[in-house]
């Protein structure tokens, strides 16, 4: 597949407003503002496309949801946080194609009938927000964002949000409640956001790869971006590729590729010496596949149906010298770290969760610590306030569920017995 | 009143659209717990315990933020929803110090009772608690001048925060850090500064805030006795529980232990200010008057007794010299039945209109502008009551009493009797230092004080008569709203200080005015006749006083929604397993443990 999102992204000037209007740029907004909102709600629907922050919900449906017979403002919030760790898609078209971007959230305003879209970014990408902060006072310039935009009457605004750093910013109510000034956690659903989001007006919150897709939808038509890839998981994907590979890197392809392709063809395959031991499909937070399991479509559909999710397609891979239970322990430090600690089980189960993992680790581990791992991972699933719960009971129950020899093998010798590598012979320290 | 008909555990129940799957199932006595919901305080969803199978979802939902819907079937009871909710609180007490000897919740605190009925039997922790501010020694810290915070017991439901912000509106309270780190904490540690900071006590389901009135003061089971009345230090009339601890005669100490509010959607929902809730301490301190004051010819305060002193107050008034040197100083915190006496007493003595003038003080109460409990201005229970029987109530432009009138006859010294009627705290009668300086000047011949403290203006008197403070007497007033409200005799008033009505009685009969009353109930009932064309007074004859009752809990009263809780805890607990007989060493052999199967 010609790469749609990322094509140029390797020259020098590609983030520029003058190399993205001699490509195309903004044309996608001039066919959206030549149409009725609705009309390209329904484009975007008939396309389907599907969320790229993860849960790969259809946006057009999502936009058909935002309450429209309201006299309240509608709001669009783009969800740059990508925080997920093995996820580095969102920051690339940001720093390279961040006009896209714009382009993208003016579509969806338009759709919706919202003035403003907030771009909300992660703490840590200060160098991005700097590309984006000055590419966006061109744009504002030249009349592609503000008052009266390509002189069509449409008048839009775009305002950049850097976060704090967290990464349950990147939950769509807690990023709402960020932007509001508020500690970032997440607020019970229902009401959903499209009904009351920002300052409880309707919002739709929509990924940065999403809405990077909605020129070339608008450009080119649902039925080139439905053929793109298998059916309902349409249009060019970006793959993030890291781990034991030889070329670790965010790929664009399509939702046809294979997993397999993926790490083996784009990525070089696992580095020399070394043999496929397990892989985590959509970021951190979904459960393992297994090398024999990788012979499958890399799309939201395919992923589901062998038990996984594709997330945020950031595919982690690991060798034989990864231990597992480091690696569970390293998730675990990840999301007690990052947990907002608003409800119970996430709160305490991420951080007890992280101590067992520690401590078996540690060559301290009793038997019984293994089945407290389930236990505790189970109490956590499916209780919590927002899926941050789920998300980190995933990397125990998984581990233990695909490697338990593993795990009762540091509680016998009271060691790691893993050829471990450089990270994962290390001491662990307690947290 | 739209309703919606629902399944809880296979019953039937019907309840107002819009309620919760929570509140549904609190009205209808089925028992789920919760700590992050409170009836007065938005839903926050985040404590995860109310949790619930509703047929047709995947997930379980928690109960308090899931509105009910037409044919719903709810269960609390399938295994999948106890197995989870005992999950959860395991959670809540992995690091939860379970210090109960020691805290000021123990044995009426929810974290414990709902762990007893829905927790695990024990926990499979084993990892040291978590502790703030190194290794627990500050975990325990000021939290403003009323308040105490120990963090380390802090279950973090966000019903301290969610009251500041939405209830005070002013939010000093946050979490600060995250996860498993977060810790409840106000801005660089100042603690919550607010008049209604007493109420977070009483929101927090556990002990983590606690006031530093009640500290260590008593438990639950040491106060066996409370009493439902109301309020009087200001207009409000806030609705109010009088806690009593059990004390033999002899201990020093109070019995008055504790005050807390009673849940009344009309007149202060779940709430109370500090004020009211801590400026009680005085009823039984030791400046209290105890017994009758005369001043002897060495001119010094001298106890005596009820008799001589009530011919001696009847003495002066006649040797007045005729009603027109005769004044009467009125408290607003006077009742409807002192009130009524005292006009009476009026009535024999012939006594002029401008003889008489009702006095109270105004403070404006720092609270932030939107507040949602707001303290009214005026710091007496019965203006309202006043001004309908008919009593001088003249505010200034500025709302204080305007005395300026009344004062001049005083200081003029053609009112020469004056009779001060002060049953207040100290200071609410609004400003006496005139009349000090009018008596000691000589130009006020004679000053008769019916008071409850030891005040400068007592000390200046000539005649003391020792009164009942507001906890002391039966006695009904009317709020700012005209709502009529009695207060409840909870203790007796101390030493040979009488009933407020009484003493008036006594000093009206002793002036030769016709009173018959045998208890502050005649008057009411005579009031309510003469203002039987005013519907305020229309319950006035059968105004009904609590008396003390077994406590149950003061959750139970201040919020009618926990209710079921504390029937639940005052259930026995179930007897000490023990097996075997207690050893030949044991040297309890006081105590009997009976052997169960
Ligand atoms: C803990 C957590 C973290 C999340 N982080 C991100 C994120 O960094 N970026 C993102 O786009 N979506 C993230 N999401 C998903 C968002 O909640 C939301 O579903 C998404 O932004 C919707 O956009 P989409 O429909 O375009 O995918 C996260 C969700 C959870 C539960
Ligand atoms: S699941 Fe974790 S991140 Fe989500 S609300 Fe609960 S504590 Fe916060
Ligand atoms: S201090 Fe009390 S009320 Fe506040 S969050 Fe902690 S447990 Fe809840
Ligand atoms: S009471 Fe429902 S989540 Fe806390």
């Amino acid at each position: 597949m010609e790469p749609v999102l990322t094509r140029y992204i390797r020259e020098p000037n590609s983030y520029t407003l003058d190399f993205f209007l001699k490509h195309d740029g903004y044309n996608g907004l001039k066919a959206a503002l030549g149409m009725e909102p609705n009309a390209v709600i329904d484009l975007v629907k008939a396309s389907g496309l599907r969320g790229r922050g993860g849960a790969g919900f259809p946006t057009g449906l999502k936009w058909q949801f935002v309450l429209k017979d309201t006299p309240l403002p509608k709001y669009i919030c783009c969800n740059a946080d990508e925080s997920e760790p093995g996820t580095f898609k969102d920051h690339v078209l940001m720093e390279r194609n961040p006009h896209l971007l714009f382009e993208g959230c003016l579509i969806g305003c338009r759709a919706i009938g919202a003035k403003v879209a907030y771009i909300y970014i992660r703490g840590e990408f200060f160098h991005v927000q700097k590309v984006l902060e000055a590419e966006l006072a061109k744009a504002y310039a030249q009349g592609y964002v503000g008052k009266n935009i390509m002189g069509t009457g449409f008048d839009c605004d775009i305002v950049i949000h850097r976060g704090a750093g967290a990464y349950e910013a990147g939950e769509e109510t807690a990023l709402i409640e960020s932007l509001e000034g508020k500690r970032a956690q997440p607020r019970i659903k229902p009401p959903f956001p499209a009904v009351s989001g920002l300052y409880n007006c309707p919002t739709a919150v929509n990924n940065v790869e999403t809405l990077c897709n909605l020129p070339s939808i608008l450009l080119n038509g649902a039925e080139w971006f439905t053929s793109l890839g298998p059916e309902k998981n349409g249009g060019p994907k970006l793959f993030c590729v890291s781990g034991h590979v030889k070329k670790p890197g965010t790929y664009e392809a399509s939702m046809s590729t294979t997993l397999h392709e993926l790490i083996y063809g784009h990525a070089g395959g696992i580095r020399d010496g070394h043999q496929l031991k397990a892989i985590i499909p959509g970021g951190s937070s979904v459960p393992i596949l297994l090398p024999h399991e990788l012979e499958i479509p890399a799309s939201f559909d395919a992923v589901a149906q062998v038990g996984s999710m594709l997330g945020s397609a950031g595919i982690i891979v690991m060798d034989e010298t990864t231990c597992m239970v480091w690696a569970a322990r390293n998730l675990l430090y990840f999301y007690k770290h990052e947990s907002c600690g608003k409800c119970t089980p996430c709160r305490e189960g991420g951080d007890w969760l992280h101590r067992i993992l520690t401590k078996i680790e540690n060559g301290e581990g009793e038997m019984r610590d293994i089945d407290l791992l389930t236990s505790i991972g189970s109490n956590i699933a499916g209780k919590t306030l927002c899926a941050f719960g789920d998300a980190a009971a995933t990397p125990a129950l998984t581990t233990v569920k695909h490697f338990r020899p593993e795990f009762e093998a540091h509680v016998r010798e009271g060691r790691c017995t893993v050829p471990a590598d450089w990270r994962a012979a290390r001491t662990p320290v307690a947290h | 009143m739209d309703t919606v008909t629902l399944t809880i555990d296979g019953r039937e129940v019907t309840v107002e659209k819009g309620k919760t799957v929570l509140q549904a199932a609190i009205d209808n006595g089925v028992q789920i717990p919760y700590y992050c919901y409170h009836p007065g305080l938005g839903i926050d969803g985040s404590c995860r315990v109310c949790i619930v199978k509703i047929e047709k979802l995947p997930k379980l939902q928690t109960s308090c933020s899931t509105p009910v819907a037409e044919g719903m079937v709810v269960s609390t009871q399938t295994p999948e929803v106890v197995e989870a909710r005992a999950s959860v609180f395991e959670f809540l007490l992995i690091n939860h110090p379970l210090d109960c000897p020691v805290c000021d919740k123990g044995g009426e605190c929810p974290l414990q009772d709902f762990s007893y009925s829905f927790g695990p039997n024990e926990s499979r922790m084993e990892f040291p608690r978590r502790v703030f501010d190194g290794e627990g020694v500050r975990a325990d810290v000021d939290f403003g001048p009323t308040l105490m915070l120990n963090r380390n017991r802090c279950i973090l439901c966000t019903r301290c925060v969610r009251f500041m912000r939405e209830i005070d509106t002013d939010p000093q309270i946050n979490i600060v850090d995250r996860g498993y780190g977060s810790e409840i904490a106000t801005f660089q540690e100042e603690g919550v500064h607010s008049l209604l900071s007493g109420n977070l006590m009483d929101v927090c389901p556990v002990g983590a805030i606690t006031t530093r009135d009640y500290r260590f003061k008593s438990r639950p089971w040491d106060n066996p006795d409370a009493v439902d009345t109301i309020c009087t230090l200001c207009e409000k009339g806030c609705n109010t529980t009088a806690w009593l601890k059990a004390k033999p005669e002899w201990a020093k100490g109070a019995r008055l232990i504790r005050i807390t509010p009673r849940f009344n959607p009309d007149v202060n929902d779940y709430w109370m200010c500090d004020i009211g809730r801590f400026d009680y301490r005085w009823i039984e301190g030791d400046n209290r008057l105890q017994k009758p004051l005369l001043r002897s010819e060495a001119g010094v305060l001298e106890p005596t007794d009820w008799r001589n002193v009530v011919g001696k107050v009847a003495d002066r008034v006649t040797a007045a010299g005729g009603p027109s040197a005769l004044g009467f100083l009125v408290s607003g915190h006077a009742s409807l039945e002192e009130l009524a006496l005292i006009g009476r007493l009026g009535g024999t003595l012939g006594l002029r209109e401008e003889g008489v003038a009702v006095g109270w003080r105004r403070r404006e109460k720092p609270q932030a502008p939107g507040a949602k409990f707001k303290i009214p201005p005026v710091d007496a229970p019965n203006l309202m009551g006043a001004a309908d029987m008919g009593f001088p109530v003249r505010p200034t432009s500025s709302g204080d009493a305007d005395l300026a009138a009344f004062r001049g006859d005083v200081e003029a010294g053609r009112i020469t009797v004056l009779y001060v009627f002060d049953p207040g705290p100290e200071g609410t009668l609004g400003d006496v230092s005139w009349i000090v300086e009018a008596r000691q000047s000589g130009r006020l011949q004679h000053l008769i004080v019916q008071g409850v403290l030891m005040t400068p203006l007592a000390a200046a008197a000539d005649i003391v008569l020792p009164g009942a403070a507001w906890v002391e007497k039966d006695a009904a007033y009317v709020n700012e709203q005209g709502r009529l409200q009695g207060a409840a005799r909870a203790i007796a008033p101390p030493g040979e200080a009488m009933e407020d009505w009484q003493i008036l009685v006594n000093v009206g009969l002793a002036l030769g005015a016709p009173l018959t009353y045998t208890s502050s109930q005649e008057v009411r009932a005579e009031i309510a006749a003469g203002l039987g064309d005013n519907p305020r007074y229309a319950g006035l004859a059968e105004l009904a006083f609590a008396r003390p009752t077994a406590a149950g809990n003061w959750l139970k009263t201040s919020n009618p929604s926990e209710r079921w809780k504390w029937d639940f805890m005052f259930q026995d607990l179930p007897p000490v397993k023990f097996v075997g007989k207690p050893g030949a060493t044991s040297w309890m052999n006081g105590i009997p443990l009976t052997e169960v199967e």
